[in-house]
């Protein structure tokens, strides 16, 4: 019996079931909070594309160009990792900037073409910080190996921005 | 000396005449179609008031759109389900799927002869296909991966923009035969050609800028800078529009002085992008935020918006 299993799942393994063959597509991912601080107090510590203490998973920036558009920065994160980023776009009335990763190992973050924008909304006493990320899975043809999948991309973005933005409304509403 | 004259007029109402019937006669249009990427389906916009109607389930993850001729027939092209789906644009119905080479995404049609043209992604082909035939009746090989297509308005050339060539191929529609090519831009997305057939317009992803290409030298004679990511163009009376995907923005370019004079702020990653044949409107896909957008083209602003199907690309003419 065992033998037979053993037997059939090897024929399977070398049919794998014809996935249809197609490059991917691009997928999104949209994260928000809701902090209790005036909109301006957040964006001071989130708007500055050259500091990114606030989050959690950064250990260095390393950045040139300010909050100019063109601006880059590099992200040394905690588990060793780098990620180059490059500022497109930057609104300070409107409290928004945009950015694109322009070298990332999938190792550190499994995305291809990535491109993003944060921003900060709100009025009195009350923010919503909200984190856009548009991307292509780590692995650009067909049959991806999971750690490259579409849903492998989707959570690890998803991770970043909410461990981001959760520790920032700790850090404005902590012993408030 | 009187006669001269008078023959002069009437030759010149019979070139306009002749060239009206060669582009076809100027329609108006009063619908939108709108593939949603992400939505595997496609969204029927009223531009008379900015409603959905109709939204028809597609699959394959929609993108790329093209018109009959006569407005009748839209092409989409599905890359995931490596298909085009012809659907009868006034009864809403899909009528036919047509399976087509490997990634197909960039198509247009004809304005006369019934074909649609059709660029695959992965084998770096033009697909020339009879649509209600459902058969393929050429494959021109073009550049790497080609993008965007475009047929002149007198229908005797398909010019693609073969993103990973950096470069447009100019094709006969006669003979299906590559008969030239022009270096543009890094990676060539989208391709408009102007209503005389006399220029065309690439918007260049790597380089942020557009090649304008003089279409019977087969040169590029000029190239303006605009965004970060520029996706594709739409020509409205004296302008270019053309939206830039990584900053949210659609430049607006003077045809005249080829220089930017104005940057519209649109909804998240703008991409498909087309305009009305009386130029008074411009309508925006925003991929991420999932609206249609229409943009004034002579207050150079936003003056409406719907929302549609998630993931909406509208790669091509999508305006009937």
């Amino acid at each position: 019996m065992v033998r037979a299993l053993v037997v059939a799942l090897a024929i399977l393994a070398l049919f794998p079931v014809a996935a249809s063959a197609h490059g991917p597509s691009r997928q999104k991912v949209t994260e928000t909070v809701e902090i209790n601080a005036p909109p301006d107090k957040v964006w001071a510590v989130v708007g500055n594309f050259q500091d990114m203490s606030w989050h959690p998973a950064v250990a260095k920036l390393e950045g040139q160009g300010g909050n100019d558009v063109n601006a880059t920065r590099t992200l040394t994160l905690k588990s060793g990792g780098t990620i180059a980023e490059k500022l497109d776009a930057y609104d300070a009335a409107k409290m928004l900037y945009k950015y694109e990763i322009t070298d990332v190992d999938v190792k550190v973050l499994p995305v291809k073409n990535y491109s993003s924008s944060l921003s900060v909304k709100g009025d009195g006493g009350k923010s919503t910080v909200e984190w856009k990320g548009a991307f292509y899975r780590g692995y650009m043809n067909n049959d991806p190996p999971p750690e490259l999948n579409d849903e492998a991309a989707i959570k690890a973005v998803t991770g970043v921005y909410r461990t981001g933005l959760d520790a920032l409304k700790q850090k404005f509403e902590a012993g408030g | 000396m009187r006669r001269l004259p008078r023959l002069g007029c009437a030759l010149a109402l019979l070139a306009c005449v002749g060239a009206a019937t060669l582009a076809g006669e100027p329609r108006s249009v009063s619908e939108a179609f709108v593939t949603n990427q992400t939505d595997d389906s496609l969204s029927v916009v009223s531009l008379a008031d900015l409603k959905v109607g109709e939204t028809l389930k597609i699959g394959g993850k929609p993108a790329g759109i093209a018109m009959s001729g006569d407005g009748k027939l839209a092409f989409l092209t599905s890359p995931e389900g490596k298909e085009v789906v012809v659907v009868n644009a006034g009864a809403r119905k899909i009528v036919r799927r047509i399976k087509i080479g490997e990634g197909p995404l960039g198509i247009a049609a004809h304005p006369t002869n019934g074909r649609i043209y059709v660029a695959d992604w992965y084998t770096h082909k033009l697909s020339v296909v009879d649509p209600l035939a459902g058969t393929t009746v050429a494959e021109v090989a073009v550049g790497d991966s080609p993008s965007g297509v475009a047929v002149t308005p007198n229908g005797r050339l398909v010019l693609t923009a073969d993103r990973d060539s950096n470069a447009v191929s100019f094709i006969d529609v006669e003979t299906n035969a590559r008969i030239g090519g022009v270096t543009v831009g890094e990676r060539p997305f989208g391709i408009t050609i102007d209503n005389d057939g006399a220029r065309a317009y690439t918007a260049n992803v790597g380089s942020d800028d557009v090649s304008v290409i003089d279409i019977a030298t087969r040169k590029v004679v000029a190239t303006v800078k605009v965004e970060r990511r520029p996706y594709a163009i739409a020509l409205a009376g004296a302008h270019a529009f053309v939206t830039n995907q990584y900053t949210s923005t659609v430049s607006v370019i003077d045809l005249a002085g080829l220089k930017v004079v104005k940057s519209i702020p649109v909804g998240d990653h703008p991409e498909g992008i087309a305009a009305d044949p009386a130029g008074k409107y411009v309508y925006v896909a925003c991929w991420f935020d999932n609206v249609l957008m229409r943009i004034d083209s002579d207050k150079l602003a936003v003056d409406g918006e719907v929302a549609v199907g998630d993931g909406p690309r509208a790669f091509g003419l999508f305006l009937r």
